[in-house]
């Protein structure tokens, strides 16, 4: 499983860098340009009262935009889970699949390693990358916090964001990690996660309009996102429940894995899952 | 029993959706020989070989590998077993040695690196390249060199001279037949029966998800027709050849000279020719594929029949 682990860490060094240093020197930039946004407070005040509230909605709803917490939500956390979220759909729907694709994991599966430690090691990769990505975005945000006046959060504060932001995408991680065992392609496992989680953000944007749609809103993940209020203190119901949400669909996707076939052109084990997919394993005479 | 066999399935069967894969397929390898397995594209020679090491589930029957449930003892049976498959496919982003040096890795650092590079010289395989950068034929070697680099004790490859040039094709065949000398047992898949001729001690050959004959290959070779070209210093009557049991004409000369079919012994066949002022007379043993092509016109031709 280590073996896995590590090699499937050194594959990620490029999204790691990727998506880490381009959102990392964007906070940087954003933190650094708080102070000139507080010191004209006033007149952002008059331009944010003419912002029509459905604009509002998906900022996460009226705000206090001129706070250091709501700008950072404003400017920053609230986009977060739509692009990290697809990194992590992406990172998901490939952890195992996009090998499968390739024909590659017929071999690998073909060396002495369970099928569990395989998605483990996979698994525990893309936590860390995601963990890794977090951190830069973190460092860049601290950074740009030092050149600021107004903002004043300390380095353990400015963490809790950020793990509102993992529970997140490792909720659609492991969503979608679970769609590819069962649906018969990445890119089919790729497109519903994506959906849900464009559907999740607009849902929940417009959930602050509407009362009806605000029902549905409490049944998606979006819903339990906290942003950058969390510097104010992390929602630990709300974490533990994308948390466990995360927890259940990994195990899923680990029973699926264990069971499956590994699939390899030509073989005709392409197809949409049918009843067989709650087949257990066949049972092979022990004699 | 059961120790002797490397491999060992009774009544194997694999659908995928309403495709039959696997009908029953019953295969006994003994440890210790070469044994190649024969069938057209889609016959289930794939199939077979990735129940045998877990890759796919059975829907029914017994697998034995080495002794060991595949499906019960997965690690242990892929740490003894080497496995190249049809359609290799290996990561892009790495160099052969570092591709090597990750497969490796995954068998906890078992191969020895000295025999990795002799196994490369061979095959004449620049390790430092990267793999997107190799040909289909370098990708195969790679495929080849990590299959043998941890010495197993069984190699499970399928066509693994697919894609490689005669003179690699001959090498890696020689690679084969020093491992079986080392004790390993080899169990391939291939289209090309000469080789199969050439180093497989038995051979299976699978039609339509079942095994229609499993035999040593020179008992295949010798229990099946025979060609016998016979010259005589006058036109003869061939009827009285002919009349013979399991002999066939194939080719007549003026009746001077023909070229018979025949199916089983020859006893019959020299007592009639025995009448005759015979000059010459040669015999020759169908080469495997001849054999092979039989099966498979055999099978098209009842086909035919039952249409």
């Amino acid at each position: 499983m280590l073996t896995v682990f590590r090699h499937a860490v050194a594959r990620s060094k490029g999204s790691i860098l990727g998506w880490g240093l381009s959102l990392g020197l964007l906070g940087m930039w954003m933190a650094s340009f708080y102070d000139s946004i507080a010191s004209q407070a006033e007149q952002f005040e008059q331009l944010i009262e003419a912002y029509p509230k459905e604009i509002w909605a998906f900022f996460g709803g009226m705000i206090d935009f001129l706070s250091p917490e709501g700008f950072i939500s404003v400017e920053l956390y609230s986009y977060m889970p739509l692009v990290l979220g697809i990194f992590a759909v992406l990172a998901g729907s490939g952890l195992l699949v996009a090998d499968e694709e390739k024909g590659f994991l017929d071999l690998l599966c073909a060396h002495p390693i369970s099928r569990t430690g395989l998605f483990f090691g996979r698994f525990l990769s893309f936590v860390v990358t995601t963990v890794a990505i977090l951190t830069l975005i973190w460092l860049g945000m601290m950074v740009g916090i030092q050149w600021s006046t107004y903002m004043n959060f300390g380095w353990g504060q400015m963490w809790l964001p950020n793990l509102s932001v993992l529970a997140f995408l490792l909720l659609f991680g492991a969503l979608s990690l679970f769609l590819s065992m069962v649906l018969p392609s990445r890119r089919l496992a790729a497109s519903v996660g994506g959906l849900l989680l464009v559907g999740s953000f607009f849902i929940n944007g417009m959930a602050e309009l509407n009362a009806d749609v605000a029902k549905i809103a409490d049944y998606l993940p979006m819903k339990y996102y906290q942003g950058g209020i969390a510097v104010n203190g992390l929602n630990l119901e709300w974490f533990a429940g994308l948390m466990i949400a995360a927890a259940v669909f990994t195990l899923l996707a680990w029973w699926r894995f264990e069971r499956r076939d590994i699939r390899v052109g030509g073989e005709g084990g392409w197809g949409l899952p049918s009843l067989r997919f709650w087949r257990r394993r066949a049972a092979v005479s022990a004699e | 029993m059961s120790e002797e066999l490397a491999l060992m399935t009774e009544g194997l069967t694999k659908s995928y959706g309403r495709v039959r894969a696997l009908r029953g397929v019953d295969l006994a390898v003994r440890r210790g020989g070469i044994f190649g397995f024969l069938g057209p594209n889609g016959a289930g020679k794939t199939t077979t070989i990735r129940c045998l090491l877990d890759l796919i589930r059975p829907d029914s029957g017994t697998l034995r590998v080495l002794g060991l449930n595949p499906q019960a003892e997965p690690v242990a049976v892929k740490a003894r077993t080497g496995y190249l498959p049809g359609e290799l496919q290996l990561d892009d982003n790495l160099t052969a040695e570092r591709q090597l040096h990750y497969l490796n890795d995954l068998r906890g650092g078992k191969a020895d690196w000295h025999f990795v590079r002799e196994l490369a010289d061979r095959l004449d395989l620049d390790l430092k390249r990267p793999i997107r950068n190799l040909s289909k034929g370098n990708k195969v070697k790679v495929g080849v060199v990590q299959a043998l680099m941890h010495r197993p004790e069984l190699l499970l490859l399928d066509e693994p001279t697919f894609g490689l040039d005669p003179l690699m094709q001959h090498e890696v065949l020689r690679l084969l037949v020093e491992a079986k000398r080392d004790g390993a047992t080899v169990f391939f898949s291939s289209h090309i029966m000469s080789e199969v001729q050439a180093v497989a001690e038995r051979v299976g050959i699978i039609r339509r998800g079942k095994i229609i004959e499993l035999a040593e290959t020179s008992v295949l070779i010798n229990r099946s027709m025979r060609r016998a070209r016979v010259r005589f210093r006058e036109a003869v009557d061939a009827d009285a050849l002919t009349r013979v049991q399991g002999v066939s004409v194939l080719l007549r000369d003026d009746g001077m000279a023909m070229t018979l079919q025949v199916e089983g012994e020859m006893d019959g066949l020299i007592k009639a020719l025995a009448q005759f002022p015979v000059v010459d007379f040669e015999t020759e043993r169908p080469s495997l594929e001849e054999i092979f092509l039989t099966y498979y016109e055999d099978e098209r031709n009842s086909h035919k029949a039952m249409e």
